[in-house]
């Protein structure tokens, strides 16, 4: 395999693991409010994909326009979806959660389903077609685009829990709901804020990765899994180890598949998870105490 | 005068009818399907194809019918099943798709003397004795020498790049395409399985390329299909891609630029949406009409099979005993093909290939294998 093919594939895994990332950084997020695993959130991704579809369908502008407008939407559903699965079972054992997650889960895949039909789906385009084209190397404008918008929105999420006065409540909420609650925060609001963000994320991930691979009811579980691996290789509960674990997954996909066969590459990615437990429990960056349910 | 004629002759062909409808209307072929699931996009399809059928009443053959979707487990489908028999007179099914549910199903199917009326792709249906089966839609045997016979024979190509799914569905379809290309004297210079998940196929067709083939063959479900067809084309691989049955559907053509197209084809049992006849352009018009969607060759295969069962109703066979007789033993011509068992309950025995001509999502039926 020749330099400039190399080159490509990397640029193609930057693509897809920025598109990973966004789904792995809505999932870590969730968990630290909450301490429990939202596994709905795959089919979270999947009702942003179609939603775009839906938006596309109806207001013909790029993809990029109706990126803010998806992921308004989506944290609507967000809250919906912690107002109906999470905050009444809080005092529950985390268990609840899950199922009640799992059955949100089977109701936006099957609704998905009998709106849209179950055949594939092409989401709209970021910032139109065509590819740019440097020294030999093929860029598409859809990966460039998805590459700049995942990073904006990394961005823009780090500054919106770091910077300002209700980032930083959800973040005092997370780390120490009680001590939140006893300061004067309203936890209750912060978790359901924080569900709406990760909606919103996952939504715009749906939308990145509705048009340059397509959009199905079904694969919910899939990037649900993929978040899930992502969150445990770079440190249960830390933001920027779920964005490395998102990259290293796409690495594997897109780089490691071309040496290796696929599912080869698959199998080894799932020995360095193993790996990873063993020799560092924690996952990469280490985990964050008491995140785990 | 002339009206109380016509009234006199309505009233007697009513009457005469009567008896034939009214018994007729008491028989049942319920239709267990998966609308939802990792097959419901083709479950639809079946779905669409045998209420289109049933719904049809052709000759005034009247069949009741529920739709009982049977997701993707075989536990759900053998429970459909118990539930559609507690009714009386069931005389077919409608059966599913999906190859471990007709597996769960076909035992009670037996044990209670109930004709399945399925598309199944798994092999291994028609292979267990079990003579409640009754498959119309072609099997790997049939469609998987009509692929590999295209490439060699009309393509002229011999270096062939084989990238399958690593399911039941890839698996079997690459080891018959194994068999055939070697039969025919084609070399398979690269092969990989790919899990349904996957979403970049920059690295399989990096190594593809090198591997330096004249052809490309797909076993792929619908969505990878598309989103291989679609990276190929982006690649500038420029080369022609003969792909499985999932190519046809026209859920997977709508997901590509007719350009991408360009240079790929596919096998199927059939290819509704290319005419080739007025019954089908008939029968095309009225799925769209009714369904708004266009349909594939897997709905019709079930409205074959569905109104071969409904021509033996129509014939007098009003138990599901009999309906299992005229099915084993008699001939129907359908829509795609004409269906005939071959002993063990595989009815269709032909195959087309359609290609793309990169100006439209409509494929052309470029050759069809008839069974030999």
């Amino acid at each position: 395999m020749d330099a400039l093919t190399l080159v490509q594939l990397l640029l193609n895994a930057a693509a897809l693991g920025a598109a990973y990332a966004l789904v792995a950084l809505g999932f870590v997020l969730v968990i630290n409010a909450t301490g429990a695993v939202n596994f709905a959130h795959g089919d979270l991704v999947m009702s942003g994909g179609f939603l775009s579809v839906a938006l596309a369908g109806a207001l013909p502008v790029p993809g990029i326009v109706l990126l803010p407008l998806v992921a308004a939407l989506m944290a609507i559903l967000g809250l919906a979806l912690s107002a109906a699965a999470y905050l009444p079972l809080r005092s529950r054992p985390p268990v609840a959660v899950f199922i009640s997650t799992i059955a949100v889960g089977v109701m936006l895949q099957n609704s998905a389903n009998a709106i849209f039909g179950a055949a594939p789906r092409g989401g709209p385009p970021l910032a139109g077609d065509g590819a740019l084209s440097l020294g030999g190397l093929t860029l598409d404008r859809q990966s460039a685009a998805m590459i700049a918008a995942a990073v904006v929105l990394l961005a823009a999420t780090q500054i919106l829990l770091t910077h300002t006065q209700i980032g930083k409540r959800m973040r005092a909420t997370a780390q120490d709901p009680e001590m939140a609650r006893a300061l004067g925060v309203r936890t209750g609001r912060m978790i359901a804020l924080t569900f709406a963000l990760a909606a919103a994320l996952a939504g715009a991930a749906g939308l990145l990765l509705g048009n340059r691979y397509f959009v199905t009811p079904a694969e919910g579980g899939s990037l649900m899994l993929k978040a899930y691996i992502a969150v445990v290789i770079g440190g249960w509960g830390r933001i920027g180890g779920a964005v490395i674990g998102a990259l290293l997954i796409a690495l594997f996909e897109s780089v490691v598949a071309a040496f290796l066969s696929q599912p080869i590459a698959e199998a080894v990615l799932y020995a360095v998870l193993l790996i990873v437990l063993f020799v560092r429990p924690g996952g990469i960056l280490g985990e964050v105490e008491g995140r785990r349910a | 005068m002339n009206r109380i004629l016509r009234t006199a002759t309505i009233a007697i062909a009513l009457l005469a009818a009567a008896p034939l409808a009214a018994s007729a209307e008491n028989v049942r072929m319920p239709v267990l399907v998966p609308i939802t699931g990792i097959l419901a996009l083709e479950g639809t399809s079946q779905r669409n194809g045998a209420v289109m059928a049933l719904d049809e009443k052709p000759g005034g053959v009247e069949a009741g019918y529920d739709v009982t979707d049977t997701a993707a487990s075989p536990e759900t489908a053998v429970n459909a099943l118990e539930r559609a028999l507690a009714q009386p007179n069931v005389v077919a099914v409608a059966a599913s798709i999906f190859g471990p549910q007709m597996l769960a199903m076909m035992p009670i199917a037996a044990e209670r003397k109930v004709p399945l009326v399925t598309i199944s792709g798994t092999a291994k249906i028609t292979e267990m004795g079990n003579a409640y089966v009754f498959r119309f839609f072609p099997t790997d045997a049939v469609v998987k020498v009509a692929q590999a016979r295209y490439v060699v024979e009309e393509l002229k190509k011999t270096r062939v790049a084989l990238v399958y799914q690593t399911t039941a569905y890839g698996q079997s379809g690459q080891a018959h395409l194994m068999d055939n290309f070697k039969r025919l004297g084609a070399q398979i210079v690269f092969e990989e399985g790919l899990a349904p998940a996957v979403k970049d196929m920059a690295p399989v067709l990096a190594k593809l390329k090198a591997a330096n083939p004249d052809v490309i063959v797909l076993q792929l479900h619908s969505g990878p299909t598309a989103l291989f067809v679609k990276q190929a084309a982006a690649s500038a691989a420029n080369l022609p891609i003969v792909a499985g049955s999932a190519m046809h559907q026209p859920s997977t053509a709508a997901l590509l630029e007719p350009a991408e197209l360009k240079g790929v084809c596919a096998e199927s049992g059939s290819s509704p949406i290319s005419g080739g006849s007025p019954a089908m352009e008939k029968f095309t018009a009225a799925y769209r009409a009714k369904f708004n969607a266009e349909p594939d060759a897997f709905a019709v295969a079930q409205y074959d099979g569905t109104r071969m069962v409904l021509d033996a109703i129509g014939k007098g066979a009003r138990s599901a005993s009999k309906v299992r007789d005229a099915l084993a033993t008699g001939s129907y011509e359908g829509l795609a093909m004409t269906y005939k068992s071959d002993g063990t309950g595989n009815m269709a025995h032909d195959a087309v290939i359609v290609c793309y001509n990169g100006s439209s999502r409509v494929p052309t039926i470029v050759k069809r294998y008839a069974a030999r």
